[in-house]
C-alpha cells in the first residue's frame, strides 16, 4: 500500500535535489563556446526555462505515461541506457549475497555453537576485519592475490562466472561481517529460549536442534539485514563497479549526477527506488517462510 | 492487504524455488553473458578511464570520445605530430579571400558502408551541426560561418561573414553521411566514418571495439582492430596491463605509478611533451588580488620547479603562459617568475600587507583556493598552499565534485582556483580567456580580467590572416599577460605513453591524439 507514496516522494526528492545543486545541463551540452543566445534558445528547447513547478508536472505527467525522458548527453532513452546496466548490476547483486550467505551462515552456527572457542574468536576476529577494511584497499588486495599472483580470476571487467568472483567476493566479506555477528547473537539468543530446551529433553539430535530449531527462530533479523544489504547493492556500489570496471548502475548514476544529466539521474534514482520496494516486498514474503506466526493484516 | 490463507497457498509451494530462485537468476545471467574479456585476436588493447558518452563527431566533446572518433571519421583538414593541419580529405585548399575558403575533396574516399564521400556529407556534416534543433555543443564554434555552397559533387566553399583566422580549425571536423540521423544517435549506431575504421561494437561502460575499415582509402592499417577497454581505476589499469590484458595506456596514470611501472615491468614508458596548460585563475575583482604586486607575489612564492619533480615526477613542464613552445605563437620573450619567497614577501609588503608577526602564526591575509575532489589535484593544493605559507598567505581548501566546483567558477565565486585548459591549438583561445567581452556566460573569462590593450590585439589577432602578423600580435599578447598575471602560469602536462615493447611505430601527439594507431604494428 506503501508502494505509491513512496515512488511519489522518491521521486519529488530527486527532482527538486537534482535541480537546485550547482551545475547546468545546458554549460556542459552547449560547451564553453557558445553564447548567451545560443544557451538561452537550448534551455527553452529543453524546457528548462520553464517554472519548477511546471517542469515537475510535466515530468510526472510523462513518468505516468511511462516516458523516463531522454539522456541529454546520449541521446538516447533514459529506459534504453539504464537496461544496459542493469542486468550488471543484478548479477553482482546476486552473487554478492550468495557469497555473503555461503561465508557468513556456517561460520556464525560453528561460531554460536562453540562459544568462546577458537573458532568463535576467529569468527568474531574475521567479522572486524571485514567491517574495518574499506572496499577501495580490499578490492585492490584480493586482485593481487587471486588474479597477479595465483591467476584464478580475471582481474576487472564483466564476463562469465569468472569475472564475478572477485567483485562479488569483496561485497560479499564486507556483507558477510554483519552477517555473522548478528546471527552469531541471534543463535545464541535463541538457544537460551524453552522451546530449545524442550527440543533438548525430547531427545533431538544435537543437529537437529540447531538446525531447525535454533538457526529457524534466528532468521528473521538476519533477514532484515540481508535486506537492507541487498537492497544497498541493487543501488549501485561505486567503489566495487568502479575499482572492477563493472559497467553497474553505480557508476551509471555517478557519472549523471557528475554531468547534470537530468533524466539520466531521475530515471537511475527511480529504478533504485523500485529496488529498494521491491526487496522489502519479497523480505515480507520471506518472513512468512522463516516463521509461520507472522500475519499480514486482516 | 494479502490474507494469511492467501500468503501461505503462494508461499508453501514456492518454498524450495525461494532457495533456488537466487542460484538460477545468476545461472540465467552467467549464460546470456558472453565472456567478453576475451579479446579479438591481434587487435590491440588500450586502457582508457571514462566511457566516451557519444561517439558521432557532431556531438562528441569529452576526450575519449574525441579520439576514438577520429579513428572511425575523417575531416577535411587534420593537425599533425607538429600540430600543422595538413590536408585530409582535402586533395587541395586555398583561401580565395578574406572570408572564402575553397575546398576540393579527394575522390577516392569511401565510408565504411561502401558509399562515397561527397561533397554533399561535408555540406550536411556542418549545415546539422550549425541547426539548433539538434543541439551541437560545438554550434558556437561555427558562428563565423555564413553559408556553405557545393560546387560540383567534389568541391566546396566556406564563406564566412568576416574574416575569421582561427575559423580554420573548424575543417578538423568529423564528416558523417548526408543521411545521418540526428535524434537517437547512440553509440550503438554511430553513423559510417570514412577513417582507418570503423565501429564493430559497443558494450555501455565496458569498452569500444573498432575493426579495420575495408572501405579505408589510404594505408591499410596493419593492426585488425582496436579495444578501448574502460577501466576507471588507474591502479586496476596497471594491473591489467601487468596481466597483459591491456597493451597501450595514455595518460589518466597516478605519477607515482610510472617510477613503479619503469622498474618493475616490461613496459615501455616515455613522457612527451604536450600542449594541456595548468594554471591557477584568478578572481580580479577581489580587493587583495587586483593588486598586480599580489598576483606576482604569488608567482613567485610557488616553487613550480619542486612542484613538478616532486608530486608530478617530471610528466610536465615548467610553464610560462598559456600556449607551449609547440604552438606556432609562443613567444619566448615574455616575462617569467621563478621562485623567489624573498622577492615575494618584499612584493607583498610594498602592495600594503606587511606580516603582523614577522615569523610568527598570523597571515598577511587568507584566500580560498578551490580544486576538484580528485586526489592529485588536492596533493597539488596542500602543496601550494604550504609554499605560500612560507610568505605569510593562508589558503583555505576547498575541494568539490566537478558540477559544483564548474558552476562556483563560471559564477566567479572564487578566490583562486586550479584547472587545465585541454587541446591549445589556435591562439585565438586568448580572446575566450582574457577578452573583456568573454566573461560567462558569454566566454571563460572567469577571473573578470579586463586590459583595453589586450582587447584590442585579440580582436586584431583573429581578423588578421597573415601568419607572421598573427605571429607577432600573439607575442604581444603573451609579454602583457606574462606582465599583468591574470593567470598563474603552472605546467604544461607531457603525454605519458604506457605500452608493451612488442609495439611499434607510434607517434606521440602533442594533443594526446591516437591517430597514429593507425599506423602500429605489433611484433
Amino acid at each position: 500500500m506503501l508502494l505509491l507514496p513512496t515512488l511519489f516522494g522518491v521521486l519529488t526528492l530527486v527532482f527538486f535535489l537534482i535541480h537546485v545543486i550547482p551545475g547546468d545541463p545546458v554549460e556542459v551540452m552547449l560547451g564553453e563556446t557558445a553564447n548567451a543566445a545560443d544557451k538561452a534558445e537550448l534551455r527553452e528547447s529543453l524546457g528548462l526555462n520553464r517554472p519548477l513547478l511546471t517542469q515537475y508536472r510535466t515530468f510526472l505527467l510523462d513518468f505516468a505515461a511511462g516516458d523516463l525522458g531522454r539522456s541529454l548527453y546520449e541521446r538516447t532513452s533514459v529506459g534504453t541506457i539504464i537496461g544496459a546496466r542493469l542486468p550488471a548490476t543484478l548479477e553482482l547483486a546476486l552473487c554478492a549475497m550468495i557469497a555473503a550467505v555461503l561465508i557468513s551462515f556456517p561460520l556464525a552456527i560453528l561460531a554460536a555453537v562453540r562459544r568462546g572457542g577458537r573458532i568463535d574468536r576467529l569468527a568474531l576476529l574475521f567479522s572486524l576485519l571485514g567491517l574495518s577494511l574499506p572496499n577501495f584497499w580490499l578490492g585492490p588486495l584480493l586482485m593481487i592475490i587471486f588474479s597477479i599472483q595465483l591467476g584464478w580470476a580475471p582481474v576487472s571487467g564483466r564476463g562469465g562466472l569468472s569475472h564475478l568472483f572477485l567483485p562479488a567476493l569483496t561485497l560479499g566479506l564486507g556483507m558477510a561481517a554483519i552477517l555473522i555477528r548478528i546471527l552469531r547473537a541471534s543463535l545464541l539468543r535463541a538457544m537460551t529460549e524453552d522451546y530449545v530446551q524442550t527440543a533438548r529433553a525430547k531427545g533431538l539430535p544435537e543437529r537437529r536442534v540447531w538446525l531447525k530449531h535454533t538457526l529457524r527462530n534466528a532468521l528473521t533479523s538476519v533477514v532484515t539485514i540481508m535486506s537492507l544489504q541487498f537492497g544497498s547493492v541493487l543501488a549501485g556500489s561505486l567503489i566495487t563497479e568502479t575499482i572492477f570496471s563493472w559497467p553497474g548502475l553505480g557508476r551509471l548514476t555517478v557519472q549523471a549526477i557528475q554531468t547534470r544529466d537530468y533524466p539520466l539521474v531521475q530515471g537511475c534514482v527511480l529504478v533504485i527506488a523500485v529496488s529498494y520496494i521491491l526487496v522489502n516486498f519479497i523480505t515480507d514474503l520471506v518472513y512468512k517462510l522463516v516463521d509461520p506466526r507472522v500475519t499480514y493484516g486482516e | 492487504m494479502v490474507s494469511q490463507n492467501c500468503l501461505a497457498r503462494i508461499c508453501l509451494p514456492c518454498r524450495r524455488l525461494v532457495y533456488f530462485f537466487p542460484a538460477l537468476l545468476v545461472l540465467i545471467f552467467a549464460a546470456c553473458r558472453s565472456p567478453s574479456s576475451a579479446r579479438p585476436p591481434d587487435y590491440l588493447v588500450v586502457g582508457i578511464e571514462s566511457y566516451p558518452l557519444q561517439l558521432d563527431p557532431r556531438y562528441a566533446t569529452d576526450a575519449n570520445a574525441v579520439r576514438i572518433g577520429n579513428l572511425i571519421y575523417n575531416s577535411l583538414l587534420r593537425a599533425d605530430q607538429h600540430t600543422r593541419l595538413q590536408p585530409e580529405l582535402a586533395a587541395g585548399w586555398r583561401m580565395i579571400d578574406a572570408t572564402t575558403y575553397v575546398f576540393d575533396l579527394r575522390h577516392d574516399v569511401k565510408f565504411s558502408d561502401g558509399r562515397p564521400l561527397t561533397a554533399a556529407d561535408v555540406k550536411f556534416t556542418y549545415e546539422s551541426m550549425l541547426d539548433l534543433k539538434n543541439r551541437s555543443p560545438k554550434r558556437g564554434l561555427l558562428k563565423p560561418l555564413r553559408a556553405i555552397e557545393q560546387s560540383g559533387a567534389y568541391q566546396l566553399r566556406f564563406h564566412l561573414a568576416a574574416p575569421h583566422a582561427p575559423f580554420v580549425e573548424q575543417f578538423t571536423q568529423g564528416i558523417v553521411p548526408a543521411d545521418s540521423v540526428a535524434e537517437g544517435a547512440t553509440n550503438y549506431q554511430s553513423p559510417a566514418g570514412s577513417g582507418p575504421f570503423r565501429l564493430q561494437a559497443v558494450e555501455p561502460g565496458e569498452k569500444v571495439t573498432l575493426q579495420r575499415n575495408p572501405y579505408y582509402w589510404d594505408e591499410r592499417p596493419p593492426l585488425p582492430g582496436v579495444v578501448f577497454k574502460i577501466v576507471p581505476d588507474a591502479l586496476v589499469r596497471v594491473l591489467e596491463f601487468e596481466k597483459g590484458n591491456i597493451d597501450f595506456m595514455q595518460n589518466d596514470l597516478e605519477p607515482d605509478m610510472l617510477p613503479w611501472l619503469k622498474n618493475n615491468s616490461a613496459a615501455d614508458v616515455a613522457a612527451y611533451a604536450g600542449t594541456t596548460f595548468q594554471y591557477i585563475g584568478i578572481n580580479l575583482t577581489h580587493p587583495i588580488l587586483k593588486n598586480v604586486k599580489v598576483r606576482r607575489a604569488l608567482a613567485y612564492a610557488i616553487d613550480r620547479e619542486s612542484l613538478v619533480r616532486h608530486l608530478l615526477k617530471d610528466t610536465g613542464t615548467v610553464a610560462s603562459g598559456v600556449l607551449s613552445p609547440l604552438n606556432w605563437a609562443y613567444d619566448d620573450h615574455a616575462p617569467r617568475w621563478p621562485y623567489d619567497p624573498n622577492r615575494a614577501k618584499q612584493l607583498l609588503d610594498e602592495a600594503g600587507f606587511p606580516d603582523p608577526d614577522g615569523a610568527g602564526p598570523l597571515p598577511r591575509f587568507r584566500l580560498s583556493f578551490k580544486t576538484t575532489n580528485i586526489d592529485l589535484r588536492r596533493r597539488i593544493a596542500e602543496a601550494i598552499k604550504e609554499q605560500l605559507q612560507q610568505v605569510g598567505i593562508e589558503l583555505e581548501i576547498r575541494s568539490y565534485e566537478w558540477g559544483t566546483f564548474y558552476s562556483d567558477i563560471k559564477k566567479g565565486n572564487f578566490h583562486l582556483y586550479s584547472l587545465a585548459w585541454v587541446g591549445v591549438m589556435d591562439p585565438d583561445i586568448l580572446f575566450q580567456i582574457f577578452h573583456s567581452s568573454s566573461v560567462p556566460p558569454n566566454g571563460d573569462n572567469r577571473g573578470r580580467y579586463v586590459n583595453a590593450e589586450v582587447d584590442r590585439l585579440l580582436e586584431r589577432g583573429r581578423a588578421t590572416i597573415e601568419p607572421a602578423e598573427r605571429k607577432r600580435i600573439y607575442g604581444e599578447i603573451q609579454r602583457l599577460l606574462a606582465d599583468d598575471l591574470p593567470y598563474v602560469p603552472l605546467w604544461w602536462w607531457k603525454n605519458v605513453i604506457v605500452k608493451k615493447p612488442s609495439i611499434k611505430n607510434f607517434t606521440p601527439y602533442p594533443d594526446g591524439d591516437l591517430i597514429s594507431l593507425k599506423h602500429i604494428a605489433v611484433q
